[in-house]
């Protein structure tokens, strides 16, 4: 399914982003260079350690990429709520999951895509290379690109975490579907890029 | 023909709610600091600085098979949350340890030194160095089995329960049904809660009078509920708090401390469940240390509370409820258990000495049930008579309140479900024992504890149930009658306050009020024993020796091994003229208990006549 394309020039495009964040020039000079790395070299791979590029596989389709970990509880606890968006955008949507973690060998990650139920693509980003293209920093966090395969959204999942230990009995906000729906209906989107909370990637090295 | 002599009526149980058992840590943990500290300018290192740390401090939960969602064993596992590790403790997040420390000391407390927090927080700035492997201290073994060796008796829920995937956290009971042939003292309970990653933490609880069970769909199915309420006999709280939360370490009770165990008692574990992500399957298992010194010191648990005064306006982000009660006995104070739910911010417990000097008890700044637990002092803190313990909760029902249950927020008043709110401080206490004393000091002070409580709410249904069982066994029938009424009054038709009210009745004489009363009980809840037994006996003593045999026909078939109920039966009869079959039932309570005087005397008479 071809989803509707928002007719912008590039540089609306960085306008948009201006709106919306504070360091919108780093950003903007950041996702240029993480598609010009990500044209070069892809470094993503399946379970079977084929290389992988979702933005291939996905093209012209949203794309939402869920970073995760085997043993991050917070993640965990949103796999029915990940499972759950994935096929109520699907077609419109393409989730992958992203394991960014190096230790986690392929068998681990299909035991754990098998005891949470996903049935979720699953990646592993052992170079990171996606995490720096989804500019993320903690499992779990999202990232939605649109249809041409600009970051849109990268942040929490919803708000039902405001810390380690700290949760709400249901989320409030839900900023990972607010952006899938902005992104597949081609609007342009305010990304209150709230900071996911869980584990840091930056502590995988 | 002798008349049959009437079994004493069934001692009426008392309700007190949620009395949450156990008892002392075996080694105390005491709060530490870094052992080495790092040269200044030298970085730190895993081996030296901060594997001691993470050793004592984060292990013990976070091992395989233990509640952490992750191990923190070794370098690699520390360096793969080494952040994450510098950001939980600086916030004071982990390890989990609610109290401040302007309170008493606690055993096994969990405090980290500000030293070691900056540690960690030097070790990610300077590198996360591994450092030399000669600097390792020994790394800590976990056995996964039982802490306290094979245990004399081991209990499996009769059924596991599921955790759904997502949603909020739930609360289940399960029933363990021990069945014991004979009464005997317990020592040590080590409670495996089941997957220690799901359970946030466990209250076990003696349930003497098989109360809980009425609450299971089917035998076994345990029961959802946030609060417990058991009825116990009314004499003999169970001054012990049987606590599991991650990471404790089972405790065994110190000589003389003993918990009674007797063959009817089941005991009930209230967990509090987390969901995961998937479905989790959850079957505890309790381990029971049986002790052949019986208990001779009794510690008493107390609870403040002031419920009623939890009426908190939807947004108000700053309400305030505290009680204060004057302890008539001289005490030692020996562990607190503060509880409240979701809403509540800041607990403050105070000791107001009589000389007008006050001690922090305990202070809790920032309340999260997730961490609830019971603190178990360092040391027994003594509370003289007329010792005020004053508690003051705050409570943040604003929006502002993440965990508030309510969005929007909404007016919240007490009560047990997780929306509800409670305001209670349970004092685990040893009175001073004095020799000679005519009356028990527990019983004391749980009778100013329950004046206290209809003080504070007037429709306190518990306090006039323990008020009126305490005044009945101090020979107060007239008044213990009163309250009985009292609180048939907030719960009309109650089998367990009908029964009681009929026994009291009963033994004051009043035998046409027993009969209606008890008539109520049984007709509430038919399969109940003791009511139908107090009725048997009151329709005997009114010479209704038909109706009589009925009823105790009737509790006989509820508890065949009853002998009391098969000896009085055969009295009933006996007294109806049937013979042969009065002889059949009282050999068989003497079979049953072959002491059994009534039946020994009776059968005597019937075998002797003519």
């Amino acid at each position: 399914m071809i989803q509707p394309r928002p007719s912008r020039t590039k540089q609306a495009r960085c306008l948009v982003l201006y709106g919306a964040l504070s360091v919108s020039a780093v950003v903007c000079t950041t996702i240029a260079h993480a598609n010009a790395r990500f044209a070069q070299k892809s470094s993503a791979e399946n379970l079977d350690g084929k290389p992988l590029d979702p933005f291939v596989i996905s093209v012209d389709r949203v794309v939402v990429l869920v970073f995760v970990r085997t043993d991050c509880p917070i993640s965990n606890r949103y796999a029915p709520l990940l499972q759950k968006l994935s096929e109520k955008y699907r077609g419109a949507a393409e989730f992958w999951l992203v394991y960014p973690d190096r230790a986690e060998t392929a068998s681990e990650i299909k035991a754990h895509l098998q005891d949470y139920h996903f049935s979720i693509v699953a990646l592993r980003d052992t170079d990171h290379a996606l995490v720096r293209r989804a500019h993320a920093t903690i499992t779990p966090e999202a990232a939605v690109f649109d249809s041409s395969g600009r970051l849109l959204y990268h942040g929490r999942i919803d708000n039902a975490y405001e810390d380690f230990g700290r949760s709400r009995p249901t989320a409030t906000k839900h900023e990972l579907e607010d952006a899938i729906r902005s992104a597949v209906a081609g609007k342009l989107i305010d990304p209150d890029h709230a900071s996911a909370v869980g584990c840091y990637i930056s502590d995988l090295k | 023909m002798k008349r049959f002599a009437a079994a004493h009526a069934l001692s009426a149980t008392s309700v007190f709610s949620l009395l949450i058992v156990t008892a002392v840590f075996a080694a105390a943990r005491s709060p530490q600091t870094a052992q080495a500290p790092a040269q200044a300018g030298a970085p730190v290192s895993f081996t030296r600085d901060i594997a001691p740390i993470v050793f004592r401090s984060c292990a013990p939960c976070h091992h395989s098979g233990e509640a952490g969602p992750f191990p923190l064993l070794t370098y690699g596992d520390v360096k793969s949350h080494a952040r994450q590790i510098a950001d939980v403790t600086r916030k004071r997040l982990m390890p989990p340890w609610l109290p401040s420390t302007d309170g008493l000391p606690f055993q096994e407390d969990a405090h980290l030194s500000e030293h070691a927090i900056a540690l960690f927080q030097k070790w990610l700035d300077d590198g996360l160095a591994e450092g030399n492997s000669s600097d390792l201290p020994p790394v800590p073994k976990f056995s996964s089995g039982w802490q306290l060796g094979q245990p004399d008796l081991v209990l499996h829920a009769a059924s596991p329960f599921t955790i759904p995937a997502s949603g909020s956290d739930v609360y289940w009971n399960f029933v363990f049904r021990p069945a014991l042939k004979s009464e005997r003292f317990i020592k040590a309970i080590e409670i495996h809660p089941g997957d220690k990653r799901l359970v946030h933490h466990a209250n076990l609880l003696v349930d003497r009078t098989q109360s809980a069970r009425r609450q299971e769909k089917s035998p076994g199915s345990g029961f959802a509920g946030m609060e417990l309420q058991i009825e116990s006999e009314s004499f003999d709280p169970d001054g012990h708090f049987l606590f599991w939360k991650p990471g404790s370490s089972p405790i065994v009770e110190p000589p003389g401390f003993a918990l009674r165990l007797d063959p009817e008692n089941d005991l009930v574990l209230n967990t509090h469940l987390q969901p995961s992500g998937k479905p989790e399957a959850v079957q505890p298992t309790i381990g029971i240390y049986f002790t052949d010194e019986p208990a001779t010191r009794f510690p008493v648990l107390l609870q403040i509370e002031n419920d009623r005064a939890l009426d908190i306006p939807a947004g108000d982000g700053n309400f305030t409820v505290s009680d204060e009660f004057t302890l008539p006995e001289s005490v030692q104070l020996l562990a607190l258990y503060p509880h409240a739910h979701y809403l509540c911010r800041d607990m403050l417990a105070v000791a107001r000495l009589p000389g007008g000097s006050e001690k922090t008890l305990i202070h809790i700044p920032r309340w999260d049930l997730n961490w609830q637990a019971v603190f178990r002092l360092a040391q027994p803190e003594p509370l003289p008579r007329g010792t005020t313990l004053v508690m003051r909760y705050r409570y943040d029902n604003s929006s502002g309140n993440i965990a508030n249950p309510n969005n929007p927020p909404q007016r919240v008043t007490a009560g047990n479900r997780a929306v509800d709110e409670m305001a209670h401080l349970w004092l685990q206490v040893l009175p001073e024992t004095q020799p000679g004393r005519q009356r028990d000091p527990r019983m004391v002070l749980q009778e100013a504890l329950a004046r206290h409580h209809i003080e504070n709410n007037p429709a306190d249904f518990e306090a006039h149930y323990n008020l009126a069982a305490m005044l009945l066994a101090r020979g107060a029938g007239d008044v213990a009658v009163l309250h009985y009424q009292s609180a048939l009054d907030l719960r009309p038709g109650d089998a367990t306050v009908e029964n009681a009210l009929g026994a009291a009745l009963l033994s004051s004489g009043k035998l046409p009020d027993a009969i209606k009363h008890l008539d109520a009980a049984t007709t509430a809840r038919p399969e109940y024993f003791d009511a139908r037994y107090n009725l048997g006996i009151a329709l005997a003593s009114a010479g209704d020796f038909a109706r009589a045999a009925e009823e105790f026909a009737a509790a006989a078939k509820l508890k065949p091994e009853d002998s009391g109920a098969e000896a009085n039966l055969g009295a009933a009869l006996a007294e109806l003229g049937q013979k042969d079959q009065a002889i059949a039932h009282f050999q068989r309570a003497l079979q049953l208990d072959p002491k059994n005087p009534l039946a020994r005397e009776n059968l005597d008479i019937l075998q002797k006549a003519p």
